[in-house]
């Protein structure tokens, strides 16, 4: 739920509570003043009643049935009103209600002497001896009883209940139309129109949230290089002078550290490119140098028996110089496609008829090694039954990578191995794979297969170990990256591998001749 | 018939003596000079039959050297060394006129053998022009009409442009019908490469040949695949 409507709904819930808060506070105040009224009218009736008649138990005494009649004369005129005589612990002796009373009814004393202690009390409430469960209010005094010897003591109460509980319906109404409804529309107005400006004032407050939560999405999702690259200041709302400007601020401010961070992490990247890249560069010289000179002394010495020795030495300096050689080439090429700038030249060719192409280079070397290297007929040829599925790619580079791949499944397979390639066509992906049955790779190694300078494989043969160790697969690794598809390996050790490249493939039918003639 | 001259220029003066040592133990007139403009100066004076150019050097590189000397109209085959790597400069380097591209480090044996096929392709284009001399020959193959001479292509009675590889390439099928060339073979006929690595540049070029010529590029039917073993021109329907 949004900051903006748990406000809303908050200022809204207030509202209606403040409304029948209200309603509430009116009907109590009603019934108070109600309750007021009669406890009033109540108490002036009866000290009228016990200054005018000081005999009042000596008249029940006399004749109880008389005393009772000349009760019910007594609030003739009182409505809602009925009157009781108790004795001094609150045990009815006589009423005016028509209900018959179960002989004994006692009514609490506690309110009794309230109402003639407390003078100032706007009113009493105390038992309804009519109806013991639902209280009433009452007005009591006591009644005394003359002495034999003179004087006088208290009796008893005369005790007077109050019906006010039980409004006449069409008070109720009168309340309700006349008060209760005016009221309670004109609070739910200011309720409605409270919510509704409420509403305006949070929305107008949070605006500049909603712009910088905008800003900030827009940046985040158009990622780090994008995002950042937009000048300082302008990516985000102008900063108000309020909190949220503040919190504009802050974010500029975190911002600005991530751009400043991100751009010097993007310039020792590019050192760090730069400087492999030299270094490949300036190796390249001595190290021809250096090669052309043992391939010098090897042909020189080439027809003398006697220098047989020296040969066997110079040879594996030629080795050895040409491996390093190759791993400085391999360097300085994954150095360049790193690079931001490298870009694909891209035609749209059967990877079919291409496999078979890049088979062939590697024919002879299998058949040395003894390797059967061969392509699956689904791989497909242009004029050989199906056409092989076409696929959009840098042809320079794939060849690279897929001779890479077989280069890798040629050094580690024993012979009478079989290395399979094979190009499929899966949606709108071309899926290219190199298979062997050679070996296979630990599957503890499989995920670190396309790090850098990893190598996982003893080779096969350790004496033409290879040059780039390792730089291979990365090699692979970029160029499908950079194909915008991937490469994945499946393997199982004493079963062989299995590495797929899966790359785009050509959509439509023309797109050769687009691309040949741009 | 003596030996062909070769000029080497190249500024690292361990790499020119060896270069001059092994060429001129392969039995060529060797003269070896260690910057550009030497380079030029020694060419105005006299002509080799062969240049070795390193491709960073001082004073003029390779490439202008190159450039200053295609303007004085001279096709001396030329051999570049480059310590980039980058197919750019291959492109580069091709495109402003030199003939081949090596890159360091390389082997000797790889130097030699380029240097061996550059002197045979100068002599046997010398041979065809000589040859070719008189009336215009055109090669013919159904609808696909070849004037090797004006290097002009008609196909369907359409005259259609190739760049100079494309229509070397197109020649060189031309003249074979029928017969099948691995790309191996086509890069060392056409290109005059005689080493691993570059074969991915003669797919490129059949690709844009069939789709300059078929009608459909995925199903060919002048330059056709014959799996694992390479490509050929139809035989002529004749």
């Amino acid at each position: 739920m949004s900051v903006r409507l748990k406000l809303a709904l908050t200022i809204f819930a207030t509202g209606l509570l403040t409304a029948l808060l209200v309603v509430a506070t009116v009907v109590y105040a009603f019934q108070r003043f109600e309750n007021e009224t009669a406890y009033r009218r109540g108490m002036g009736f009866l000290s009228r009643v016990v200054s005018m008649y000081d005999n009042i138990f000596d008249m029940h005494e006399k004749d109880a049935a008389a005393f009772q009649a000349w009760l019910r004369a007594l609030v003739l005129f009182e409505p809602d009103t009925e009157l009781y005589l108790l004795d001094g612990s609150g045990t009815v002796l006589a009423k005016t209600g028509p209900t018959p009373l179960k002989p004994g009814t006692r009514v609490a004393l506690a309110p009794v002497r309230e109402s003639i202690e407390q003078k100032d009390a706007s009113y009493v409430m105390g038992d309804d001896p009519e109806r013991m469960d639902a209280g009433a209010v009452i007005v009591a005094k006591p009644v005394r009883r003359a002495l034999a010897q003179g004087g006088s003591r208290e009796a008893g109460y005369l005790y007077l209940v109050l019906h006010t509980q039980q409004l006449p319906a069409d008070r109720w109404d009168v309340l309700r139309s006349s008060f209760a409804r005016p009221a309670l529309g004109a609070v739910l107005a200011v309720v409605a129109l409270t919510t509704l400006l409420a509403a305006l004032i949070i929305a107008t407050v949070t605006e500049p949230l909603r712009r910088l939560t905008r800003a900030v999405a827009t940046l985040s999702q158009r990622g780090l290089a994008e995002g950042l690259a937009v000048a300082p200041g302008s990516a985000l709302p102008a900063p108000t002078k309020d909190e949220f400007g503040q919190l504009t601020s802050a974010f500029e401010m975190l911002l600005d550290i991530c751009r400043r961070q991100w751009n010097a992490l993007r310039r020792t990247d590019h050192f760090r490119r730069e400087g492999v890249s030299n270094l490949s560069h300036d190796l390249r010289s001595p190290l021809t140098a250096t090669v052309a000179c043992l391939e010098t002394l090897d042909g020189r010495w080439a027809e003398s028996a006697e220098r047989a020795e020296d040969r066997r030495l110079v040879e594996i300096a030629l080795r050895n110089t040409r491996n390093a050689a190759r791993m400085v080439q391999s360097l300085g090429d994954l150095a360049k496609l790193d690079e931001p700038e490298f870009s694909l030249r891209s035609e749209a060719v059967d990877a079919g008829e291409l496999l078979d192409d890049i088979a062939v280079r590697f024919a002879e070397r299998a058949a040395r090694q003894g390797v059967a290297l061969r392509t699956l007929p689904a791989g497909g040829g242009a004029n050989e039954g199906e056409a092989g599925p076409r696929a959009l790619l840098d042809v320079e580079l794939f060849e690279r990578a897929i001779a890479n791949l077989i280069d890798n499944a040629l050094k580690f397979c024993p012979r009478g191995s079989t290395v399979t390639l094979a190009a499929a066509r899966r949606g709108n992906r071309v899926a290219v794979s190199v298979a062997d049955d050679g070996p296979g790779i630990p599957s503890a190694d499989l995920p670190l297969l396309f790090d850098r300078f990893y190598q996982s494989r003893p080779t096969v043969a350790p004496a033409t170990a290879d040059g780039g160790r390792g730089l291979g697969l990365a090699i692979v690794k970029r160029i499908a990256e950079l194909h915008g598809g991937d490469v994945a390996v499946e393997s199982t050790v004493g079963r062989g591998t299995r590495v797929v490249l899966t790359l785009p493939a050509a959509i439509g039918t023309s797109s050769p001749q687009d691309r040949a003639r741009g | 018939m003596p030996p062909a001259s070769i000029l080497v220029a190249e500024d690292q003066t361990d790499i020119r003596e060896l270069l001059v040592m092994n060429l001129r133990s392969a039995g060529y007139d060797v003269s070896a000079v260690g910057d550009g403009p030497s380079a030029l100066a020694s060419q105005a004076e006299h002509a080799s039959d062969l240049l070795v150019l390193d491709l960073m050097m001082p004073g003029l590189d390779g490439l202008e050297v190159t450039k200053a000397l295609r303007a004085r109209g001279r096709s001396t085959p030329i051999l570049m060394l480059t310590a980039k790597s980058t197919e750019l400069d291959r492109v580069l380097g091709l495109e402003l006129g030199a003939d081949d591209y090596l890159t360091k480090p390389f082997s000797l044996a790889e130097l030699l053998a380029r240097v061996k096929a550059l002197l045979r392709r100068a002599d046997l284009l010398r041979a065809a022009q000589a040859a070719n001399a008189g009336e215009p020959r055109m090669l013919r193959n159904g609808e696909l009409e070849i004037l090797p001479a004006k290097r002009q292509v008609r196909y369907r009675g359409q005259p259609i442009d190739f760049t100079a590889l494309e229509f070397d390439l197109l020649l060189h099928f031309a003249s074979h019908p029928g017969h099948v060339f691995s790309r191996g073979q086509l890069l060392n006929a056409v290109w005059g490469y005689t080493h691993d690595g570059y074969e991915h540049t003669v797919t490129t070029h059949i690709n844009r040949l069939r789709a300059k010529l078929e009608s459909d590029p995925v199903r060919p039917e002048l330059i056709l695949t014959v799996r694992g073993a390479g490509y050929k021109m139809r035989d002529s329907p004749s």
